[in-house]
């Protein structure tokens, strides 16, 4: 059983923020960097299969620099067996339908009896990568999976919709799978299990051909501090009254 | 050249970020289609018929609930007869299903999680968040005629007023559905976790005593909410640890957070300050949560708890 | 990182005399346990403070003459020429940061035994201490007045020389110049005693006479304590603080005001335990309604808005701080920085304030493990040296107060990988549940501290839910291995008194319950009537006997010592303890032991019973606070079993315990022993604490001859 698990390294803002030259971009001195949350449970669930097999390869992909094999290590302290990073200048910045043409090559080749991705990195929040990768890869696929049943030829998984409701689908493997947090508890890697990941073969392969990228930043700004609180008058029942009606709003959607 | 949205529905119900859709829609140039792509469409046209929308396209098919294979045909159909500018898709577990993959296979532009959109030199711009929130972004789309684009919901007024639209139905292929769907289980109260809650109530210091906990216990109930709480309540023992937000708790991100009691300080704001809508109810003017909080009361938060129960 | 606008106002300068104060944070007069006697660590413990932003630093109480002699508590002492050498470099280090030194001038009157000058103190009045035993003053006559008011002027003089720019008249806590004031102590029938204006007479006329004498030079201080809470015996605000106040108005630079007086001074430095911060705004307000000179006072302030709220509000001027200094000397520095979650706070225990009670050892802090040994150690709160082998990986196993500080340490000094784990969900260890006893809620900043400095540390990584047995920790692949596992509560009756365990104890049976069980496991505490054996002495037994009282169960405490919970009475939280043990209608049995458990009674006989009869105890549940012992099992498993060599040959080339598990103690040292290790974790042998540096005069052989 083979699976190759997409994980991204994600930068995250501290309270301070300086941008690029061009503006496009947050500079990068100001960003720390780790493993996707996402991705960590993503990795889990895939070791959690290739462990009930008894035999198999779990295989991390990733696009990004060469920095981002710290994130690629941390899924490899974890188990996983080896790791490909992608990469290519075009690629600084890139949109995840590009980040998926990136993968697909590489997945493709891996020829995987399945495919995870977390539903979403926490620094760009498109989560649109996995699915977009399902489709270059002509496979079927379920965005924000909470549980995973492998059968034969097929799998059983919940998609959770907002509210938390549950949708119980069947469907068709090979798949590409989109994992949320809070499928599994995703093991921690020992000093050992790190540092024998730092010996574990990560191959570097160039992307193919990227396409017209699907969007492109023109620039990156602070948003403008709001006006602080709109404030609510009237006695307590008038507050109250207007506090049903906003909640009532944000959460019907 | 058209606009299309795509409506959302559930279990017979028409998704109200639909509407959030069509407003959106309005606001660009050209004409507004919306598909409705459900067994039984005409179930939905009139939720749908409202000022401003031109046309409505039903696409019947097999299928009760949503599938992405379906709707991605569905939409595939329609992108080839209508080659709209834009396909405007919720950013919902659903659209994150077929969404993106629309936009790689046909090669179209894309963007998710965007709250603001506008025409500009015959383009489209449109506006997202990046790193957390903490910074947004202007985003472009050269060499691309059709964009397709999650918005976020509640970002835009929801459309009202009625429409005269015409209705057109429009031939799907019987769609290959890789992903079906099987069976509804319903969403489970649970084990506490508070960073997974739409909705959360927080106490704080301002609720006074221990005894009081149990007021806002109920409200919480009654309104629908999970109970969280500020440092202070934990640290007490009145509340679990697994229920305080904060930098020594948990970071939470629900599209509600009511604060009642709350003051705000630095390290309780580290942990909700990304809320979707934050609403603060506390007797100091000065506190801090007000810096935060999209919508504030200065008031006294016994009273307006009372109020609030009474409503529910 | 910037300052927050709001907190602007802490940082705006204020005159005081003829000095200015670079902002509003001051240390207020207070203990450390190394007066002028050990002038380094004194002045490298003030300068600290400095260093981290106050404004003005004082010394501690500071003798003005050998009659005031508080032996055996630690005061400064200003002499002779050699004490203003000693405390110079106090002022000389504080003012290298552009910070004020103050002199706190104390005459302690009967409250100073005397016990190393073997001196007579005068007071008002010829009756002995409430503070005190056995000590007598002489009944001041003219002549003593004059003279006193004399040892006060030389010894302002002695500040001034040693570069002091603060001198106090210092009054509160029921000393000399506040005895005069308060009827308690002044049973005079002279124009010293009697009215208010006799009775104000000796500390208006001493500040008269400290003015002339250095009021150009330095600003002048009075400490005044408000209300003594005795009735119209003590001091009381409207009759004699307020008039004193408009009266002196003109002759003072700063009033520093309190409340209390001597024998139940934790009404001032307050316990977490029983107040909140800020519980003297009310008094300070007070005073400020009638003062024109600034004022300034404590009250266990570790939170900015509050201290902005209580300038706004016109309750004090300056923030005075002592306890929150203690554990973070830094935390002006920290607001000015905008740095307000990498604040220490102060958790109210008091640990520092029973080392000056207890008489003589330097202070230590549960939070601040650097405190008082700035000088001894070279420790700095705020920095860290790289460690020389931090090219290693660390295991800490555990994350109680011990391990967290050590994991924390030891990703400040940058070991290249420092796992920090926990078999339970969550950090903290006993201070998880710790702070769920009663009035202790402000404990848990112990853990909310090292949580959210740990969180920064990229290096450390916190890896809950996870037991690890030898095998786990000999194949972690560290390099180091720390053991930090902690200690639990004897559930055998093992105890201090009998050094023995006590037939019939037996936590595991259901009518038997150790601390652990109730407040962390959930363990239920059967029936209506529950006796708590207590032979520990500090707050555990008490603790449960307010929880267990307030929940409805009708308690006995027992203790074979003459007191309950005695630490306490070094803590400052005796008396209210007493008073809430009372009012729930506590039992309290003294002076008696166990001598066995049954079902249903405890027999116990008096500790002086020598022919040691029994009485019985109805009961329905037991409670054994007998004495904590260390989780050392897997210390010993790894050491004894698995062998060192064995683990060197995995490539562990360090193994050590730390806190409990050692040894159990004071959160306070478990804390120290995980700070030590990691501060010493590069040198030679890190199992052995470095010497520190001890201040002591040495005499060389050749000073023998005469």
């Amino acid at each position: 059983m083979k699976i190759v698990v997409c994980v991204k390294q994600v930068g995250a803002l501290g309270d301070e923020v300086e941008f690029t030259d061009d503006e496009r971009d947050v500079d990068p001195d100001y960003l720390d960097y780790a493993l996707n949350e996402w991705d960590s449970y993503a990795t889990e669930e895939a070791l959690k299969l290739r462990d009930a097999a008894g035999d198999g390869e779990v295989v991390a992909v990733t696009v990004g620099e060469e920095d981002a094999e710290d994130a690629m290590r941390r899924a490899l302290a974890m188990g996983a067996d080896r790791g490909v990073r992608i990469w290519s200048d075009e690629l600084v910045g890139a949109d995840p339908i590009t980040v998926a043409r990136a993968l697909a090559d590489v997945v493709r080749s891996e020829s995987p009896d399945l495919v995870l991705s977390g539903v979403q990195s926490s620094d760009a929040v498109q989560a649109a990568t996995g699915t977009a990768l399902a489709e270059l890869l002509g496979l079927p696929r379920v965005a924000v999976v909470t549980k995973l049943e492998l059968g034969n030829g097929t799998a059983t998984v919940h998609r959770e919709l907002e509210g938390g409701l549950i949708d119980v689908v069947e469907v068709d493997t090979p798949a590409v799978l989109t994992i949320q947090t809070g499928i599994n508890e995703p093991r921690y890697a020992t000093l050992r299990a790190i540092k024998q990941a730092e010996q574990k073969e990560i191959e570097l392969r160039e992307p193919g051909d990227l396409g017209t990228p699907a969007s492109r930043v023109r620039r990156m700004f602070v948003p403008p501090k709001g006006e602080g609180a709109e404030m609510l008058d009237g006695d307590a029942s008038a507050v109250a009254q207007r506090i049903k009606e906003l909640v009532d709003e944000r959460m019907k959607s | 050249m058209s606009v299309l949205v795509v409506a959302e529905h559930l279990r017979g119900e028409l998704r109200p970020v639909t509407l959030e859709l069509i407003s959106a829609a309005k606001s660009l140039d050209g004409p507004v289609a919306v598909a409705v792509i459900a067994k039984d469409p005409g179930a939905l046209t009139d939720a749908v018929n409202l000022e401003g929308v031109d046309e409505i396209l039903t696409v019947q098919v097999e299928q009760e609930e949503f599938e992405n294979d379906v709707y991605q045909q569905a939409v595939e159909q329609l992108v080839a007869e209508r080659s709209p500018r834009a396909i405007l898709l919720g950013f919902t577990v659903g659209s994150m299903g077929y969404g993106p993959a629309l936009a790689a296979k046909l090669g179209l532009g894309f963007a998710s999680d965007v709250f603001a959109v506008r025409e500009e030199g015959g383009g489209l711009i449109a506006e997202r968040s990046f790193y957390g929130a903490k910074v947004n972004g202007e985003l472009e789309f050269p060499g691309h005629d059709s964009v397709v684009l999650l918005l976020r919901p509640t970002s835009w007024q929801p459309a009202e007023g009625a429409g005269s639209a015409s209705v057109t139905a429009v031939q799907a292929p019987s769609a290959t559905s890789r992903a079906r769907h099987k069976d509804w289980v319903e969403a489970q109260a649970g084990d506490v976790d508070i960073t997974t809650a739409d909705f959360l109530l927080s106490v704080g210091r301002g609720i006074g005593d221990k005894e009081n906990l149990e007021q806002f216990e109920e409200l919480a109930e009654s309104m629908g909410a999970t109970l969280s709480s500020s440092r202070p309540l934990v640290d007490a023992g009145w509340v679990p640890g697994a229920r305080q937000v904060g930098q020594s708790g948990k970071t939470v991100k629900p599209k509600v957070y009511l604060a009642l009691g709350i003051s705000g300080a630095v390290q309780h704001l580290a942990g909700m300050k990304t809320s979707g809508t934050i609403i603060a109810v506390n007797n100091d003017p000065e506190a801090a949560i007000f810096n935060v909080a999209h919508y504030g009361a200065v008031a006294d938060l016994f009273e307006v708890a009372e109020e609030l129960e009474k409503l529910y | 990182m910037a300052r927050d606008p709001r907190h602007d106002i802490l940082f705006e300068p204020i005159q005081i005399g003829p000095k200015t104060m670079k902002n509003r944070f001051y240390q207020i007069p207070h203990c450390n346990g190394f007066g002028s006697e050990k002038p380094m660590s004194q002045a490298y413990f003030r300068a600290m403070k400095a260093e981290g932003g106050y404004a003005a630093v004082c010394t501690e109480y500071c003798s003005i003459h050998p009659e005031s002699d508080d032996t055996h508590r630690v005061s400064a002492r200003l002499w002779d020429d050699d004490d203003i050498k000693n405390l110079g470099f106090m002022c000389d280090m504080l003012h290298e940061h552009g910070a004020l030194a103050a002199a706190e001038l104390w005459y302690g009157g009967p409250h100073a035994p005397c016990m190393e000058t073997r001196c007579v103190p005068r007071a008002p009045s010829q009756i002995p201490s409430d503070f005190e035993h056995l000590t007598y003053p002489k009944e001041m006559d003219k002549d003593d007045i004059r003279m006193v008011q004399g040892f006060y002027v030389e010894a302002a003089k002695r500040a001034r020389e040693a570069g002091f720019d603060i001198v106090y008249v210092y009054g509160s806590h029921s000393y000399l110049p506040q005895q005069f004031l308060t009827p308690y102590y002044n049973r005079r029938t002279d124009e010293y005693g009697g009215s208010f204006e006799n009775r104000a007479r000796f500390w208006r006329e001493t500040i008269e006479q400290v003015r002339d004498a250095v009021g150009d030079d330095c600003a002048i201080a009075v400490r005044m304590s408000t209300d003594m809470f005795m009735g119209e015996a003590g001091t009381q605000l409207e009759r004699d603080c307020l008039p004193f106040v408009e009266m002196c108005d003109e002759i003072v630079d700063v009033w520093d005001i309190n409340v209390s007086g001597i024998s139940e001074w934790g009404e001032d430095a307050t316990p977490s335990r029983f107040y909140e911060s800020g519980r003297m705004l009310p008094w300070q307000k007070a005073v400020k309604s009638v003062a024109k000179k600034p004022v300034l006072g404590v009250g266990r302030f570790t939170n900015p808005d509050l201290m902005v709220e209580a300038i706004e509000s016109g309750s004090l001027d300056i923030i005075a701080t002592c306890r929150p200094s203690i554990s973070d000397p830094w935390l002006p520095r920290k607001i000015d920085e905008g740095r307000l979650d990498d604040i220490r706070e102060c958790i109210g225990c008091n640990i520092c304030i029973s080392r000056w009670e207890i008489g003589g050892p330097p202070l230590i802090c549960t939070q601040n493990a650097t405190a008082g040994e700035e000088y001894r150690r070279g420790w700095h709160p705020e920095k860290f040296e790289e460690a020389e082998n931090a090219d290693n990986d660390v295991l800490v196993v555990g994350a109680g107060p011990a391990g967290m500080e050590c994991a924390m340490v030891l990703g400040k000094r940058g070991m290249r990988r420092v796992h920090l784990v926990e078999a339970k969900d969550d950090m903290g260890g006993i201070m998880r549940w710790i702070p769920q006893l009663p009035g202790l809620g402000e404990w848990a900043r112990v853990v909310n501290y090292r949580k959210i400095q740990i969180d920064k540390l990229k290096n450390v990584e916190f890896i809950p839910s996870t037991e690890l047995d030898a095998a786990g920790v000999k194949e972690y692949g560290a390099e180091i291995v720390v053991v930090a596992t902690g200690g639990y509560w004897a559930t055998d009756g093992l105890n201090g008194c009998t050094h023995d365990t006590i037939p019939g104890a037996d936590s595991s049976l259901p009518w038997q319950l150790t601390p652990e069980q109730i407040m962390d496991e959930g363990k239920e505490v059967p029936g209506e009537r529950v006796v708590i054996l207590d032979n520990d002495g500090y707050y555990m037994g008490v603790s449960l006997a307010e929880k267990l009282a307030s929940e409805g169960k009708k308690v006995t405490l027992m203790t074979h010592l003459g007191h309950i919970a005695p630490y306490m009475h070094f803590t400052l939280e005796a008396p209210n303890q007493h008073r809430i043990l009372h009012r729930l209608g506590v039992e309290i049995v003294t002076y008696h032991m166990p001598t066995k458990f049954e079902e249903g009674r405890v027999l116990a006989s008096h500790v002086y019973d020598e022919h040691g009869h029994e009485h019985e105890f109805e009961t329905d549940a037991v409670v054994l606070v007998t004495q904590r012992r260390s989780n050392e099992a897997l210390y010993r498993e790894l050491k004894d079993t698995v062998g060192l060599d064995a683990l060197t040959s995995e490539g562990i080339s360090g193994f050590y315990r730390i806190g409990d598990c050692e040894a159990p103690r004071l959160t306070a040292d478990a804390i120290f022993s995980g700070h030590r290790l990691a501060r010493e974790i590069d040198t030679d042998n890190p199992e052995v604490p470095l010497p520190f540096k001890r201040e002591r005069r040495v005499v060389e052989r050749e000073a023998l001859a005469v």
